[in-house]
Order: structure tokens, then C-alpha cells, then sequence
């Protein structure tokens, strides 16, 4: 239990500073929209005439600008990016920084077995990832109550926060997993990194070229397409199960090569 | 010198590998220049209707889009993105790392002065953007020869993937002033992935929603492609904002680090 609020308490500052550029983020987005609800509404048919491609080099993503839904919709492939690095960093770092700080000697002999500091650390992780996406949704609802003066999206919203805490998980685990198998504490944040940024290349090259949407099971931010929820509901069944699936291999691989790794000191 | 060298040597792997990365992803994307200009031809008259305030995200208007420069600039979007990541993580890096890797007392203790360690440094870490943006002009160059079948003006094309230089150089120099402010920089990724993906988002998302304002809050955004394929040059007051925001933080950087208090291993 002391590992666990020794963790929180680390966090604690960052987590604060990822909350307030979230709040800054959605709240200067949707000023931006009081300005958008007055243009014109043909608009959103013309665009859907484009191909793909033309669409995504132009950013023009299918969504309707004129309603606070499609507003938000556009934001939510931003809002994706930005908790999944604050997951990807806060599992990569949370797992090696004993190693990189050197104090794995300190905390490895005191009377705790290796799956103890896991699974406080991992819980500790978690608490960070709830609280980031309850910062989240929070600030969504405040602000496109405050601009847009209707909510009738609530409930998209509850299922786009959902999507989006499948995609911490995932990145946050694929974070410690990279971890626990590096030798080098400083490698863990990289690997997780480049994980990060190749996925989201990814992302536009599977939109801009639908040959390639076999592809798109590689990549997390295609699982939960704002598009996809806004229009339909719901969230992909498949795509959960794939997630929970990930998950569950990097929790299992954080685990099993943490145990058996011989540390840094 | 040593360090100079030492210091190019401890890079070496990972500068081949954001090499690499950034040549695979303009192959990749330029192989798909030429269905992307069949797509073009169909679109072309409906997007003259399109009202102004739907912008571009990549900052560039339809005429120029369709030609490779504006395939080009918009392929720079992501090149850029993490090129910023890669220069700022060297530049956060390269200064820190000696105290996070508790090799400060044995650098420092050599007969060589702070100033010559700096320099010696930072023109590595220069040295190495340099190398990074000569090989990934000469993959861009020669993979638009082979994929464009109609003529098309080498210098424009340059002066387009110039960019990436502009813009690595302003988080390079970013990256040293952070380092020296910062007291102690645990881990350099953690640093510069969130500073660069913010600015990203912020200019992106800037740029999608109209502000024009944005440009001079997102390194990204400074150089408008649209001006550049337009002119043939960069517009000269950013160019020169930019020396001024390199230089400054340079030699604040010096400045700094001469002077602070460097920790020992304990």
C-alpha cells in the first residue's frame, strides 16, 4: 500500500498540469465554436461528395461543424492524442523509473516481492488514467454546455470517454510492458513512443488510402472512430474484445518478464 | 573535439533509425502520389465551390494542393511532427544527460571548460539535424523524380522541405534552454513528446479552426506553405524571428549553464 501512495503522490503535480492543458485545450475548441454554429449548412453535403483521400488531406473528416456533436467529434482524434501519451509516458516511466533513478535496490529489498511493486504500481497507473479521463469528460460537458447551450449528445459523450479509457488502457499497458522487458530504463519511453506516433501516422495513411483499411486493427485510434460512435451509438464490440485482448497480453507480459528480469542497479 | 565525436557516436544508432523512419514514411506516402492525382481530376471543379472558411489543415489552398509541393507540404505535417520530436529529445538530451546518467563529475572534471563542452555539444547535436535533413531531402527529391511524371522545379521543392530544418532547428534550440532551466531532466522523452505533440495539436487545431494567430504560438505552423510555394522563398520576417528565438536561447543557454550548479553522483 505504500508503494501505491508513494506512486500517486509522484503523479500527483503532473497529472494536475495534463489536466488543465485537457481543460485549456477543450475550452479555447469550443469558444472557437460559438463562431462555427452560424455558418452555412450545405456544406457538410458538398464535402461528402469528395473522395477519401481529398477529404483527409484536407481535414474535412466527414463531420458536421454547425452542430456541437460533430465539433466535438473533429476534437476527439486531439483529445485521443493527448491522453494516450500521458498513458504511454505515465507506463513507461511509472515502471522503469527505479531503474533510471537507481533506487531499484532500495525498493527491492525491502520486504515486498517483485508482484507486490507490479501491482501497486499498475494501480497506481490506473488511479491516474480515471482521474485524467474523469478530467476529461467533466470539461467536455462544462464547456459545450457553456457554448453551445445543448446537450444532446450525453450520452455519445459517456461512450467516446469510454473509447477513449480503452485507449489509455492500452497504451498505458503497452507503456509498462516495454518496461518490464528493456534493460534500459530510458529505451521503455522510447519504444513506447515511437509506438505511439507510428500508430497515429498510421491513422491518416489508413484514411487517406482505403486500400489499406486492413490496417486498421494495428492501430488503437482507428477502434474508437468519433465518427463511427456519434453515428451509430455505439461502440464496437469487436474492437473492445480486441482492446480487452492487448490488454490483457501486456499486463500478462509486464507480469511475467518484470519477474524474471534481472534489474538494473 | 573528443567529445564532439563521442558525443556523434553515442547518437549514431538512434539518428540512423529517425533517418530511417522519416525516409520509409516519405516512400510510403509518395508511392501514393500518383492514384492520389487521379483522384484529383475528379474533385477538381467541386472544390472550387468550397466556401473559405473550410480551411485546410495543412494550411493550403486547393490549386496548390494538387501539385507535388502541396503533397509534399502536407506529407510534412507528420514528417515534422516527428522531426520536432526527434530534435527536441536531442536537444533536452544531450546537456542532461551527464546528470542523469551521473557522468557529470567525470565530464567535468576533465581539463576542458564548461563553454568547450557546450559547444562541443551543441554542434553535435546540430551536426546530427544536419545529417538527418540532407538524407531525407535527397530520398524526398529522389522519390518525386521517380513518381511525378511532369516537370517540376527542384528548388521549390527544397525550399518546401527546408521546412523540416526551420522547424527541428526552433525545437533543437527549445530543447537546450529547457534543459538548462529544467533542474533536473529525468528523462528527456518525457519532456519533449508532450511539448511537441501539444504544439502540434495547437496548430493543427488552430489552423482547422481559423485562428490565424496560431502560427506564432506553434513552431509548426510558421511557415506557410502556401507562401512559400507562391514566392519561391520563406517569408523573411519569420525567418528572421526565428534566428532571434535560436540565437537567444543559445546563449541564454550558454549563459546558464557556465553558471549553474551542476549535482555530483551521490
Amino acid at each position: 500500500m505504500n508503494i501505491f501512495w508513494r506512486e500517486i503522490k509522484y503523479y500527483k503535480k503532473g497529472l494536475l498540469f495534463w489536466s488543465l492543458g485537457m481543460a485549456l485545450l477543450i475550452w479555447s475548441s469550443m469558444i472557437k465554436y460559438s463562431t462555427f454554429q452560424t455558418a452555412g449548412q450545405s456544406v457538410t453535403d458538398l464535402i461528402s461528395k469528395f473522395p477519401q483521400s481529398i477529404q483527409t488531406i484536407f481535414g474535412l473528416t466527414g463531420f458536421d461543424l454547425t452542430k456541437a456533436s460533430g465539433f466535438y467529434g473533429v476534437m476527439f482524434m486531439y483529445i485521443a492524442l493527448m491522453v494516450t501519451i500521458h498513458a504511454a509516458m505515465l507506463g513507461a516511466g511509472i515502471m522503469s523509473k527505479e531503474e533510471r533513478d537507481r533506487t531499484s535496490e532500495f525498493i527491492f529489498v525491502k520486504p515486498v516481492t517483485r508482484n507486490k511493486v507490479i501491482t501497486a504500481k499498475i494501480m497506481a497507473g490506473l488511479v491516474g488514467l480515471i482521474a485524467f479521463n474523469v478530467v476529461t469528460l467533466l470539461s467536455s460537458i462544462l464547456f459545450i454546455n457553456l457554448y453551445s447551450h445543448t446537450l444532446d449528445f450525453i450520452n455519445d459523450i459517456y461512450l467516446l470517454m469510454a473509447g477513449l479509457f480503452f485507449m489509455q488502457l492500452i497504451f498505458f499497458f503497452i507503456g509498462t510492458a516495454t518496461a518490464a522487458i528493456s534493460k534500459k530504463p530510458k529505451l521503455s519511453a522510447s519504444i513506447a513512443s515511437a509506438v505511439l506516433l507510428v500508430t497515429f501516422i498510421l491513422t491518416y495513411l489508413i484514411s487517406f488510402n482505403s486500400d489499406l483499411d486492413y490496417l486498421k486493427y494495428l492501430t488503437p485510434f482507428k477502434y474508437f472512430d468519433a465518427k463511427d460512435i456519434l453515428a451509430h451509438h455505439s461502440l464496437d464490440i469487436v474492437y473492445m474484445l480486441l482492446s480487452l485482448v492487448i490488454v490483457a497480453v501486456a499486463t500478462l507480459v509486464t507480469y511475467v518478464s518484470y519477474n524474471n528480469r534481472d534489474l538494473e542497479v | 573535439m573528443k567529445l564532439y565525436f563521442r558525443e556523434l557516436k553515442a547518437y549514431r544508432n538512434s539518428t540512423i533509425i529517425w533517418i530511417v523512419s522519416l525516409s520509409l514514411l516519405v516512400i510510403v506516402f509518395l508511392s501514393m502520389f500518383p492514384s492520389f492525382t487521379k483522384d484529383v481530376e475528379e474533385t477538381k471543379n467541386i472544390l472550387q465551390n468550397l466556401p473559405p472558411f473550410m480551411a485546410s489543415a495543412a494550411g493550403i489552398s486547393p490549386n496548390v494542393m494538387f501539385s507535388i509541393y502541396g503533397f509534399v507540404s502536407w506529407l510534412l505535417t507528420f514528417v515534422t511532427l516527428a522531426g520536432a520530436v526527434q530534435s527536441m529529445n536531442l536537444g533536452v538530451g544531450i546537456l542532461s544527460k551527464e546528470e542523469s546518467g551521473k557522468t557529470a563529475d567525470f565530464l567535468l572534471t576533465r581539463p576542458i571548460s564548461r563553454k568547450s563542452v557546450i559547444t562541443s555539444k551543441l554542434l553535435a547535436a546540430f551536426s546530427l539535424i544536419l545529417i538527418t535533413n540532407i538524407v531525407f531531402c535527397l530520398t524526398t527529391f529522389a522519390m518525386a523524380v521517380v513518381v511525378v511524371d511532369t516537370d517540376f522545379s527542384a528548388t521549390t521543392l527544397m525550399l518546401v522541405l527546408g521546412k523540416l530544418f526551420l522547424i527541428q532547428l526552433i525545437f533543437l534550440a527549445l530543447g537546450f534552454i529547457v534543459s538548462v532551466i529544467i533542474n533536473r531532466v529525468k528523462s528527456a522523452i518525457a519532456v519533449s513528446l508532450p511539448t511537441a505533440f501539444s504544439l502540434f495539436i495547437i496548430g493543427t487545431l488552430g489552423v482547422l479552426l481559423g485562428v490565424d494567430s496560431v502560427k506564432y504560438i506553434s513552431p509548426f505552423k510558421l511557415f506557410d506553405s502556401d507562401y512559400i510555394i507562391n514566392n519561391n522563398a520563406y517569408d523573411v520576417k519569420f525567418l528572421i524571428g526565428e534566428a532571434i528565438f535560436v540565437l537567444v536561447a543559445v546563449a541564454l543557454s550558454y549563459v546558464i549553464y557556465i553558471k549553474k550548479d551542476i549535482k555530483a553522483a551521490s
